[in-house]
């Protein structure tokens, strides 16, 4: 999923100001500044599927490259769009060229698809991209972020996109349910200047010190380098033997800490983290220091999207910025949480430790 | 002791040489490769060069091809003393190297191996004149009589023999005076040994000196007008093929006869 | 001497199997999908365009790689080359006028293939050593260049020459991908230069002690290769109307597959720049056949390399002897 953050960050950098701006409301917004709705809240009516089902659409999915988060995303937007009996036409895979987006664009057109599915590589650019799908009227729905200049409702139906200040609140709240709600904390941030990451651990802060008196932030440690997060974490532990808890700002250097503090034999320390990824899962399985991982509903956004481009076949607004939940998995949810992420069954080999 | 054999046996023994070799030596730092060596080349004679391995005798044929300048001594072409930067300005001069491994394009046809580096061009844009060319390959190929498919045929699809022909054929169309042979026949059977043997002999006719240098004493005997022994870098000597035989050569190559007097 | 004649019939038909595979190729794989997709869009004359634009840019490449291969070198450096040459067209073009763009453009690919010439040639390193470091070197300057951001283009004078315009109805792509393929084949078959850039990859001592400069020519063609995959990035550029860090860096493998499956050889002494084409256009067209078939993304992948596989086996393939 931190691809997806990488692709996102490119182009968060540009309003960087606005969301700075609003993250102090606590709130996630739109890379224009849009207040998010609640993916879960856009329904469509009984009445509306049946319209949708009897019209014969076809869609097209344009993804930026593949990975864990997008194959998760496209899941949920190809069960959606078999539920609405809507044919998925054409698939892509730009590996992150915007060239190559170009051209995928272009080539599923010849199969006149109704809606579009797509992930920008590059959203500042991305206009001439998709310039031949709005000019030919064909439904745009983008998940995380849309090509610059384009107006919501008029050129595309959605964006949908992850909750980022709670996905940092949700790892708070892990926090101090794992901490009995008191103790010293140590907080490991992206130290770079990167949108997604930033609003996400500024959120962690903010949550901890507004709902959890008996928490401190008794540590801090900036990654500039994930290669180098095992030295960022003796450095802290160095800094601060007792803490109970520590927070990182995602999985892959979250197993650096881990690995440092089990050079250490310390089975005290909880971890929480963000993103799924298994390594982690199975400590967290094994009742080890993790305690929770974050996750966003990738699945969902994808049944988000192919429900707002269904929608805008039937004339029916989406709010522009549609934003999914995030969970917060732990030992005891690490089936379902796995399956309300990613959209498909944890690894077996995870269930069964954590039975 | 035989009476030196210097000058050609041949009619044209009165001609001045076509390429003159007066005290040639050359040093690879503190080694003698080659050491005072003398010869004269004429026009339409084959002089064979033999002697072990190490003798000397590729160093000499890269001296005389303008691969390595002489360490001292004067080479002589046609009279005027000349002293060659490369290989291409003694290629220039009229001297051809038919190399052991050919130096062949394998995956070209015969002819655009034939104009190698050389390729005529035509018209104001100075395109490659292909017609030009295989007409001119056809003709030296008949006159050779080297026979292969057609001079468009791959150099790889030809037999070791038709590819050795089509190497002599390259130098004999661009020699004017001299072409050095580097063990024309070592990887070649029988048949189409002496079926090269016959091309060799064939460049007499076509007044330039040819300088070749093979193992088989038979072939050197078949073919050579004069011998020139070759032992360790120092010069043994040279002999008349039809004042000399076997026994008198393998002696000078083996060292059981010494050198005359220079 | 006397040659053996059926042997000799042999090897003549089994190489002009390999002369033709791109084009037999080409044919068989248009005919499937004509088949197969007729009715999905497959043979719009749209659909059909946008295949020839699309692959205008890997064309160009193509062409570039053709001279390198064929002298018995290789060029992995192209693809980071075309980002450069764009952002820097880009970069330019934003404070200056167009014609100072293009040079930049153009220039930076020349200079990076003079860079890369110029180590193979004079130092004698092996050209697939240098270019695998200077690919990642100018992947890292791309990167570097603009800190990830990409560099709209909004010269319309540009955009149209290098993208989106026509002269006389035919796409300026098309112009492009036909003027290079033109002088290219012309250079590569008809000029004493292409007969040297062949023989070089034939036999470098023949061609050496043919008076050929060998050392010249390595330079050349890998100045030429830097020279295209500018080009390649004015066209990248203009067509995306951006330029962008990541532009060509996903050709590498399709140009040189492109290439090899229309007949150059991976080491040196026989090319087709017609072939290349064809082999470029057929890439294109087993992208776009393959989306249009529904196949997912990984199946996508899987299918297009069976298919790469089988016809560079084929075309590589040496001749019995």
């Amino acid at each position: 999923m931190l691809k997806s953050v990488l692709a996102t960050a490119l182009v968060a950098a540009a309003m960087l100001s606005s969301n700075a701006a609003n993250s102090a409301e606590n709130t996630t917004v739109g890379p224009h500044g849009e207040k998010p709705a609640p993916a879960k809240e856009f329904v469509l009516s009984a009445d509306e599927e049946a319209k949708i089902k009897a019209g014969n659409f076809t869609a097209a999915l344009v993804w930026h490259e593949t990975s864990e988060y997008t194959s998760a995303v496209d899941r949920g937007a190809k069960e959606e769009f078999q539920r609405l009996g809507i044919n998925v036409v054409a698939q892509t895979d730009a590996g992150f060229d915007a060239a190559r987006q170009q051209a995928d664009v272009e080539t599923v057109l010849a199969k006149k698809p109704s809606v579009i599915v797509s992930l920008p590589v590059d959203p500042a650019t991305a206009s001439t991209v998709y310039d031949p799908a709005r000019s030919s009227g064909v439904k745009l729905v983008f998940v995380d972020n849309s090509p610059a200049g384009y107006e919501h409702g008029k050129d595309y139906a959605a964006i949908v996109s992850d909750d980022l200040f709670q996905m940092g609140e949700k790892a708070a709240q892990a926090m101090g349910a794992a901490l009995g709600g008191k103790g010293k904390v140590g907080y490991i941030f992206h130290d770079a200047d990167f949108y997604v990451t930033n609003q996400r651990d500024q959120a962690f802060k903010t949550v901890i010190a507004r709902d959890y008196p008996g928490i401190t932030i008794a540590a801090e440690a900036g990654l500039a380098d994930p290669a180098r997060a095992e030295d960022v974490a003796q450095g802290l532990l160095t800094q601060a033997p007792d803490l109970d808890g520590i927070y990182v700002t995602w999985a892959e250097p979250a197993l650096s800490v881990l690995s440092a503090l089990r050079t250490a034999g310390n089975t005290h320390t909880k971890i929480v983290t963000l993103d799924l990824n298994e390594p982690a899962a199975l400590d967290m399985g094994k009742s080890g220091n993790v305690a929770a991982l974050i996750a966003d509903e990738a699945h969902m956004i994808g049944v988000t999207a192919a429900r707002a481009g269904a929608a805008a076949l039937l004339g029916k607004d989406a709010p522009p910025f549609l934003v999914v939940d995030s969970i917060a998995v732990t030992k005891a949810t690490l089936g379902e949480g796995w399956k309300q992420s990613l959209g498909r069954d944890a690894p077996a080999d995870l269930l069964k430790v954590a039975q | 002791m035989a009476e030196p054999a210097l000058k050609p046996a041949n009619t044209q023994a009165d001609s001045s040489p076509v390429l003159s070799l007066r005290g040639i030596q050359k040093n690879f730092g503190g080694v003698t490769a080659i050491e005072n060596f003398s010869l004269d080349l004429h026009a339409g004679e084959i002089v064979a060069l033999v002697g072990d391995n190490g003798a000397g005798k590729s160093t000499l044929v890269k001296i005389i091809s303008g691969v390595h300048p002489p360490s001292e001594g004067v080479m002589e072409l046609s009279g005027e003393a000349v002293r060659f930067a490369d290989a291409s300005v003694a290629r220039e001069r009229g001297i051809e190297v038919v190399y052991q491994d050919l130096a062949l394009a394998d995956q070209q046809p015969v002819y655009m191996n034939m104009f190698l580096g050389r390729e005529p061009v035509r018209g104001p844009l100075r395109v490659l004149d292909r017609r030009g060319m295989i007409e001119a390959t056809e003709k030296l190929v008949r006159e050779l009589d080297v026979r292969i498919p057609s001079v468009r045929a791959t150099i790889r699809n030809l037999s070791g023999g038709q590819r050795q022909g089509v190497a002599i054929a390259r130098a004999t169309h661009w020699a004017t005076k001299l072409i050095l042979l580097d063990e024309p026949t070592a990887a070649l059977g029988v048949a189409e040994t002496a079926k090269v043997e016959e091309l060799v002999a064939s460049l007499r006719a076509r007044n330039i000196a040819v300088l070749i240098i093979s193992h088989s004493l038979d072939q050197v005997f078949r073919l050579s007008d004069r011998i020139c022994v070759l032992r360790r870098g120092r010069q043994i000597g040279v002999r008349r093929t039809n004042d000399t035989d076997k026994n008198e050569i393998i002696g000078m190559i083996t060292g059981l006869i010494e050198s005359e007097p220079a | 001497m006397a040659m053996n004649t059926s042997t000799m019939g042999n090897l003549t038909r089994r190489f002009d199997l390999q002369q033709w595979v791109v084009y037999l190729g080409f044919l068989a794989i248009f005919l499937f999908f004509a088949i197969t997709l007729g009715d999905s869009g497959f043979l719009t004359v749209r659909n059909l365009s946008n295949i020839v634009l699309q692959t205008a840019p890997a064309t160009v490449m193509a062409v570039g790689l053709v001279f390198v291969l064929s002298a018995g070198e290789i060029d992995l450096s192209f693809g980071s080359t075309v980002a450069v040459a764009a952002l820097a067209a880009a970069v330019v073009m934003q404070s200056w006028p167009m014609p100072l763009g293009i040079l930049a453009g153009l220039g930076a690919g020349l200079l990076i293939g003079l860079i890369n010439g110029a180590l193979v040639a004079y130092l004698r390193l092996p050209s697939f050593l240098v270019t695998l470091a200077t690919m990642g070197l100018f992947a890292g300057i791309a990167r570097s260049m603009t800190n990830l951001r990409s560099v709209p283009v909004q010269n319309d004078l540009f955009t149209g020459i290098f993208g989106s315009g026509a002269l006389l109805s035919i796409p300026s792509l098309v112009l492009w991908t036909a003027g290079v393929i033109l002088i290219g084949h012309l250079v590569y078959r008809q000029t004493r230069f292409g007969a040297h850039v062949i023989a070089t990859g034939d036999n470098p001592r023949a061609a050496l002690v043919s008076g050929i400069k060998v050392a010249r020519i390595r330079l050349t063609v890998l100045a030429i290769s830097g020279l295209m995959a500018g080009l390649a990035g004015l066209l990248y550029a203009g067509r995306l109307q951006a330029a962008r860090y990541t532009l060509g860096e996903t050709d590498l493998m399709t140009v040189i597959a492109a290439v090899i499956v229309g007949g150059t050889a991976l080491n040196g002494g026989k090319g087709s720049i017609i072939g290349a084409l064809v082999g470029s256009l057929l890439m294109g067209m087993l992208n776009n056949g393959l989306i249009l078939m529904g196949l997912s993304v990984s199946d996508q992948m899987i299918v297009r390399g069976l298919i790469i596989l089988g016809a560079v086996a084929v075309s590589l393939r040496e001749p019995n002897r």
